[in-house]
């Protein structure tokens, strides 16, 4: 007895063992206990992807491109000469950058620019990240509107800096209304206030023909307000209305007010100078502003998407999507689990076939068990689970037993665990052995983990961490288990 | 291992590598083969292709669902033995995209749908072959510095390549087409085909002893590792088949015959190459 109670307690004062053993527990009360999630079953916190939660995705992709170019004019002017060229919105996104908001070739867009005496530098299709971040939002304000339950929207970036595709994943939402969704744009109405409370109509979101990002007014000055153009026939009807119901002559009594499905979103009176203007002819180009300061940048943002009333600044194409009913999504959570307790059984017995020794087996089991539960403690935090990285976890089980076996053999020569010195060389040995074949994992799985193929994202990912939590804590641990546990056993 | 027959010991190089060279060569051929006359080395999946992919869950016959589809371009119909059929359907348009989601849904309301369109496909081709050839050449320079030494470093190099290779022309021949699973899953072969080249390079150079013994202890080893490894992957694939989740059944399909072209290659053609090696040099008793 004294034996064994020095050996358990040789291993649980070596540092490698008391560290697994901490990330042990930290990685269970990860998953149940921060914040403490017990009506969710065995899964816990763990971060669940679309196809085992069910739900839909979407993923657009950008009718839009960057273009860097040279040419002798100025940028300002540049722009607004190809603007009006190609009768579609162009924004400069650095000094010899530009993004054109309407698809080109890149044969026909260079055919343009030799007009203008220009070259094409470099294209690519896409978005700015700016403007990314604008279309994030406006669907993320559809999602809301609509009550849906538990969304992410993802932009896809490549290396370049241009965002080429966004994604769009609504748990517990069925395909049709996911692309419904996507597709819905919202009622857009301008009133003007008549007599008291009440209001009459003056145009709806058809008759507003582009908007702007927000821009300051005069330009410099911190007052921000978004600039929108209407239609020929919207501008007939906003002056008509001005004039019947007396806002030209008294602005103030007269407040135009927008509404979105209903709501008031913004709601101001005619500037003098609009008024003055609106006397002696139509206009078609109007701004709102929103007042002075960063709030009234914000407010500016957000009056932008209500004026596109859902509408995306820049057209875009389904490049894919795809569903899972919540019920498949079950069924595939209890064909993984299954999955993974098979997987290990089967590694189990395949090892006791080799040793056929349970003090070894036992700890090689116990120690992949431990790196299995550490990996998804950790993967709670910043991955999400789906299909593909739940294979890649298997393949890490797999793995990682092939390395147990490796320390155990190489320090295990002849069937005896050799003096303390001999050991730890041999142990160095077979941890130089696992950490070159760890780097080429990593290295192989690199691509993948930073390129845009989302979907294999997870995959290499937990394969990265599931390698480096191997070298880094589990295989180390189990070399002074093992030593600790067999250097008590007389020789086979 | 008693029964196992394969002495390591009892070949010459030459006989050593034949076998997997010439597996290579053939593997080479098939697959320009395959590459000039379709464009694709391997078969591509909707992913890569484009295209619409259904899993759905019926007692429904085969007829029944080739009659229900008519007006559709249904390609191929898998069927697993758990009542489920993976049906592929050529590119379509948005609007009769839409619909055929409609017709499915109606029928069978716990289908799962999804598609990829075609250029995005495209995108998603260039993406992977880039992933391939970058993870490719990290592994090696991982190797090269690792060894420091041309001979072995190439062996262990030449056969994770002829491991991709043979497994990517396999599975043309068992029909597994390439998908972003698939990719991912020859990715990983890198991964695992290097732990045993590595652990047999590492016993036959940096250790001291007789050549003989080292390979014999190193196959020992290696062959209980490899043979883990496809245990594990085995039972996943026998799950995942069986409950038709098939991005996973892909994968470990894949893993699995890259493993077991991994066991030939690395107690074969490296073991040959660094066998060769080592005796042409003689100097092997000093470990170097």
């Amino acid at each position: 007895m004294a034996d064994e109670d020095s050996t358990i307690s040789k291993i649980l004062t070596d540092w490698r063992v008391i560290i697994m053993l901490f990330l042990v527990i930290f990685s269970i009360a990860s998953i149940y206990l921060i914040p403490p999630n017990f009506d969710k079953g065995l899964e816990g916190n763990l971060q669940l992807g679309l196809d085992l939660e069910g739900g839909s995705w979407i993923q657009l992709s950008f009718q839009s491109e960057i273009v860097r170019y040279s040419s002798d004019m100025p940028q300002a002017q540049f722009v607004d000469q190809l603007s009006k060229k190609i009768d579609a919105e162009v924004i400069p996104v650095t000094a010899d950058k530009i993004e054109i908001r309407k698809y080109y070739s890149e044969e026909d867009l260079q055919a343009i620019f030799d007009e203008f005496g220009a070259k094409i530098i470099s294209y690519d299709q896409g978005v700015s990240k700016e403007t990314a971040e604008d279309i994030k939002r406006i669907l993320e304000d559809k999602v809301n509107t609509l009550g849906t339950q538990d969304a992410r929207i993802n932009t896809l970036s490549g290396l370049n800096e241009v965002t080429r595709y966004i994604r769009v994943e609504l748990a517990g939402t069925d395909i049709n209304t996911a692309q419904d969704l996507v597709s819905a744009q919202g009622k857009f109405e301008i009133r003007i206030q008549t007599e008291g409370n009440s209001t009459a109509h003056v145009l709806f979101g058809d008759a507003v023909t582009s908007v702007s990002t927000p821009t300051q007014n005069p330009p410099g000055s911190q007052n921000w307000g978004v600039g929108f153009t209407l239609s020929p026939e919207g501008a007939d009807a906003f002056r008509e209305a001005s004039i019947k119901y007396d806002a030209v002559k008294n602005p103030q009594a007269h407040p135009l007010v927008m509404l979105l499905d209903g709501e008031v979103v913004y709601s101001a009176p005619l500037s003098e100078s609009l008024a003055g203007k609106l006397v002696s002819g139509t206009v078609r180009d109007l701004s709102a502003s929103t007042g002075s300061g960063p709030e009234a940048l914000e407010e500016a943002k957000l009056l932008e998407i209500h004026l596109r009333a859902g509408a995306l600044p820049v057209d875009v194409k389904i490049a894919g999507s795809g569903s899972v009913p919540a019920k498949l999504g079950d069924y595939f959570k209890i064909v993984c689990i299954i999955a993974a307790i098979l997987a290990l059984i089967a590694v189990a017995v395949t090892v006791y076939i080799r040793y056929k020794e349970p003090s070894i087996v036992l700890p090689m089991i116990m120690t992949n068990i431990a790196e299995i539960v550490i990996l998804l403690g950790i993967a709670r935090y910043i991955q999400q689970l789906d299909l593909a990285s739940i294979a890649a976890l298997v393949a890490v089980l797999g793995t990682g037993i092939d390395q147990l076996v490796v320390i155990t053999d190489e320090v295990l020569h002849e069937g005896k665990v050799p003096s303390p010195n001999v050991y730890m060389k041999r142990f160095k040995r077979a941890l130089i052995i696992i950490t070159v074949a760890a780097c080429t994992t990593i290295f192989a799985m690199l691509p993948l983990a930073v390129m845009d193929l989302s979907t294999l994202k997870g995959f290499a990912l937990i394969t990265i961490i599931g390698v480096l939590v191997g070298v880094l804590i589990t295989r180390p641990a189990y070399g002074k288990i093992i030593m600790a546990i067999l250097s008590k056993k007389p020789a086979r | 291992m008693g029964k196992f027959t394969y002495d390591i010991n009892k070949y010459e190089p030459k006989q050593m590598v034949a076998l997997p060279l010439g597996l290579l060569i053939i593997s080479i051929i098939f697959l320009a083969f395959n590459t000039f006359s379709t464009g694709m080395p391997v078969e591509p999946g909707i992913d890569f292709a484009g295209g619409v992919a259904v899993t759905v869950f019926t007692t429904d016959s085969q007829e029944d669902i080739k009659a229900f589809f008519s007006d559709y371009p249904l390609k191929s119909i898998g069927e697993s033995v758990n009542d489920g059929y993976y049906l592929v359907f050529d590119y379509l348009e948005d609007d009769k995209f839409r619909d055929l989601t409609k017709k499915v849904l109606d029928k069978y309301p716990d289908a799962k749908v999804d598609q990829i369109g075609e250029t995005f496909g495209k995108t998603l081709q260039s993406q992977a072959v880039w992933a391939l050839l970058i993870a490719f050449i990290l592994m090696a320079i991982v190797v090269f510095v690792a060894f420091k030494s041309f001979v072995p470093s190439a062996a262990v190099v030449i056969s994770a390549f002829s491991d991709i290779v043979i497994t990517a022309a396999l599975m043309d021949v068992f029909g597994i087409s390439l998908s972003l699973g698939t990719t991912a899953a020859l990715l990983m072969l890198i991964g695992y085909s290097v732990d045993s080249d590595i652990l047999l390079t590492t016993r036959l150079l940096k250790r001291k002893g007789n050549l003989d013994e080292k390979l014999r202890g190193a196959f020992r080893t290696g062959f209980i590792m490899t043979t883990t490894t496809i245990t594990a992957v085995f039972a996943m694939f026998v799950v995942t088949a069986v409950g038709q989740v098939v991005i996973i059944r892909d994968i470990s399909a894949v893993l699995l015959i890259g493993l077991f072209v991994d066991m030939m290659n690395t107690w074969m053609l490296n073991a040959g190459l660094l066998k060769w090696y080592l005796t042409r040099k003689g100097g092997y008793r000093n470990g170097r």
